[in-house]
């Protein structure tokens, strides 16, 4: 008898969920003016839904199995790297790029760092990451002329 | 004529100068994910305006050519693509520096570059009219059916499970449909939201989908982002020129798969870049492990993706028509200077045509020093930066290049989303290649599609618009060989065995 992990239950369920994204993708197809905007979306809904029933069917005859363990790790950082980098992005409209990128700069810091803060690191560390995203700012805004976002907060 | 004067021509103090300042620039501006080689050269257009053309165009050549090579870096070390042109770079590129060879593999990409823009720039000199007739002999079917062709690598991009890759690359190609649709501007899959109006920029999407999983897994755990090795290696560059030349081939048919896929307006490097590693990873012998650190991978990516560079100059000098995007900058600012694009520029402006040429070639030489030792560098600030430092700043990077493609903070939203999705689907062999590969080739094929159609209903023909064109047919046959020759080098290996057993 197979066990979970070699069955690819986990597969399935992606599969699953693909099945479902491409039921929206047939069912929003179906609002446009115009066919020739449907025939694209609608064919690969169609090979997404039949590629993801094939492997779901495969999954129930024994025949998917996963590959090799995914690595382990804290999930608690891996999520709020994701949860820091989208808040910080969400807020830079309102407090501008420099309120926002500091900010994210030194949580990210915190949340990747494994070694011991010594008094070295205290110092040297926020002096960098704020080098890093200043000569950034520098870059982008007053050479590459990107239009970084000021902040409504600070627009009159 | 191609001749002596125009090289000494290309030769002065003042040429130099500027093809080094181009190359070095180029590549610093590559190496940051987000910002392109159309962008690094749409920056510094301005300051070609007051220039001798020749000048103005070497010194936009030399940064054209050095982006694109700078996409290697953040492809090998971050698994990154620094430029759209380096996606097949980080297929190997990226396996090899976790292996702790990430110097090495830089300097094979530096090599390759350097054999692929010379090969280019040698197609530009020597063959540009008769090779600018492809351009023309290309419609909207020969696109489709191209992109198709690229499609055909989910087989080889499917690591595991060739249903897992099928259905990646479906959904790569459903993202790509949302937004605007370029045809009929119908508004699709937005579900009402704001955010996906503008539609999933490419470029944002393969920094998500390749380097957000990576900063997901980095931040988990507390070792090194790349192996390390103690004591200096040097550039390894005998180890590199040995197997060069033992992949020679390689270097010289992926050069001459991105010539003429720089040739096809709107392909671009990445088409060519797929295109040359498929071949690679078709034809490669038994010992090569494509995927987990072969450096053939690179070899084939990066030559063809600087091949582009010449190729793509061929329609646009040649016929007026930009073979890649950086072209169609480079040819607005042609006209600024006053040049005028067609069959004989290079015999009224041959002077300027052959000049610039001949600085393109000497820019692609000095890649050489000038990319080993930005590389060196690049490669001992990322395995030397402590961790609390490196994660922070590569988001940092990803955020502000997705931002500046478009100046769209939808742009970066979706690229987090995606990223995260990425990590997540991928933990579940759903990998992100086929899903990239998808994205990239989705607009190609369907406006190629759906064009041909068009013309095939208004002729009446629709079955010989898409099957009765000699390039479509050749186009099918060699997709079908593609596919179907492991298959049947499979079998008829085990006939061969069965029958030596008996």
């Amino acid at each position: 008898m197979q066990t979970d992990v070699q069955k690819d239950t986990g597969g399935a369920v992606i599969s699953a969920f693909l099945i479902g994204i491409a039921c929206l993708v047939i069912w929003d197809s179906l609002s446009y003016m115009d066919g020739d905007s449907a025939v694209f979306p609608r064919t690969f809904a169609g090979v997404l839904i039949a590629a993801s029933l094939a492997y779901i069917v495969m999954w129930l005859l024994g025949r998917a199995k996963a590959g090799a363990a995914p690595e382990g790790g804290s999930s608690m950082r891996r999520i709020l790297l994701v949860v820091v980098m989208l808040g910080g992005t969400m807020t830079m409209p309102v407090v501008g790029f420099i309120g926002a990128a500091l900010p994210v700069f030194v949580a990210l810091t915190l949340i990747a760092m494994y070694d011991p803060w010594t008094r070295f690191r205290v110092l040297v560390y926020p002096l960098i990451g704020t080098a890093i995203v200043l000569g950034f700012f520098y870059l982008f805004r007053e050479i590459l002329q990107v239009p970084l976002p000021t902040g409504s907060l600070f627009e009159g | 004529m191609a001749g002596f004067e125009h090289l000494l021509a290309a030769l002065t103090p003042l040429n130099l100068a500027f093809a080094l300042f181009g190359v070095v620039a180029g590549t610093v501006i590559g190496a940051i994910p987000g910002l392109t080689a159309t962008m690094s050269v749409a920056i510094l257009v301005p300051l070609t305006f007051a220039m001798p053309t020749s000048s103005a165009l070497i010194l936009m050549g030399a940064i054209y050519t050095g982006a694109i090579y700078g996409g290697a870096y953040s492809a090998i070390l971050l698994n990154t693509p620094g430029t759209p042109s380096a996606i097949a770079t980080t297929f190997d590129g990226y396996p090899l520096a976790k292996k702790g060879d990430g110097d090495y593999a830089i300097t094979i990409a530096c090599l390759a570059s350097i054999i692929g823009g010379l090969i280019g720039a040698v197609a530009l000199m020597t063959l540009a009219p008769p090779l600018s007739e492809v351009a023309l002999a290309f419609g909207p079917v020969e696109y489709f059916w191209l992109a198709i062709f690229g499609l055909s690598l989910i087989a080889a991009l499917s690591e595991g499970s060739l249903i897992k890759g099928a259905a990646g690359g479906a959904l790569g190609l459903i993202l790509s449909c949302i937004g605007v649709a370029e045809v009929a501007g119908d508004v699709r899959l937005t579900f009402g939201s704001q955010t996906m109006l503008s539609g999933i920029q490419i470029v944002a999407a393969l920094i998500g989908l390749y380097c957000i999983p990576v900063l997901i897994d980095l931040v988990a755990q507390p070792g090194h982002h790349l192996k390390v090795d103690t004591g200096s290696r040097g550039f390894r560059l005998g180890e590199a020129l040995s197997y060069l030349w033992r992949d020679k081939i390689n270097a010289v048919r992926s050069s001459v798969i991105g010539t003429i896929v720089g040739i096809l307006p709107g392909a671009g490097g990445s088409i060519a870049s797929l295109v040359a590693y498929s071949e690679a990873r078709r034809t490669a012998s038994k010992d090569q492990a494509y995927g987990k650190g072969e450096p053939g991978g690179i070899i084939a990516s990066e030559s063809s993706n600087n091949a582009t560079v010449g190729g793509g100059f061929i329609p646009t000098l040649v016929l007026g028509i930009p073979g890649t995007p950086p072209d169609a900058v480079i040819l607005g600012a042609l006209l600024v200077q006053g040049v005028r694009t067609g069959p004989s520029l290079f015999t009224n402006q041959g002077e300027i045509v052959y000049t610039f040429i001949w600085g393109l070639i000497l820019a692609t030489i000095l890649m050489l020093p000038t990319g080993l030792l930005i590389g060196r560098y690049a490669y001992r600030t990322i395995i030397t930066l402590p961790k609390a430092l490196l994660v922070p700043a590569i988001a940092f990077m990803t955020i502000i290049g997705s931002y500046a493609i478009r100046n769209n903070i939808s742009d970066v939203i979706i690229m987090i989303v995606l990223g995260g999705f990425g990590w997540i689907i991928g933990r579940f062999g759903f990998t992100a290649s086929p899903i990239v590969l998808g994205l990239i080739l989705g607009p190609i094929a369907e406006s190629g599609f759906v064009q041909a159609w068009t013309i095939g209903r208004a002729t009446e023909n629709q079955m010989g618009m898409f099957f009765g064109r000699p390039i479509s047919i050749a186009i099918i046959l060699f997709t079908l060989f593609t596919l179907l020759s492991p298959f049947v080098l499979a079998r008829l290996k085990k006939i061969k065995e069965r029958a030596n057993a008996d």
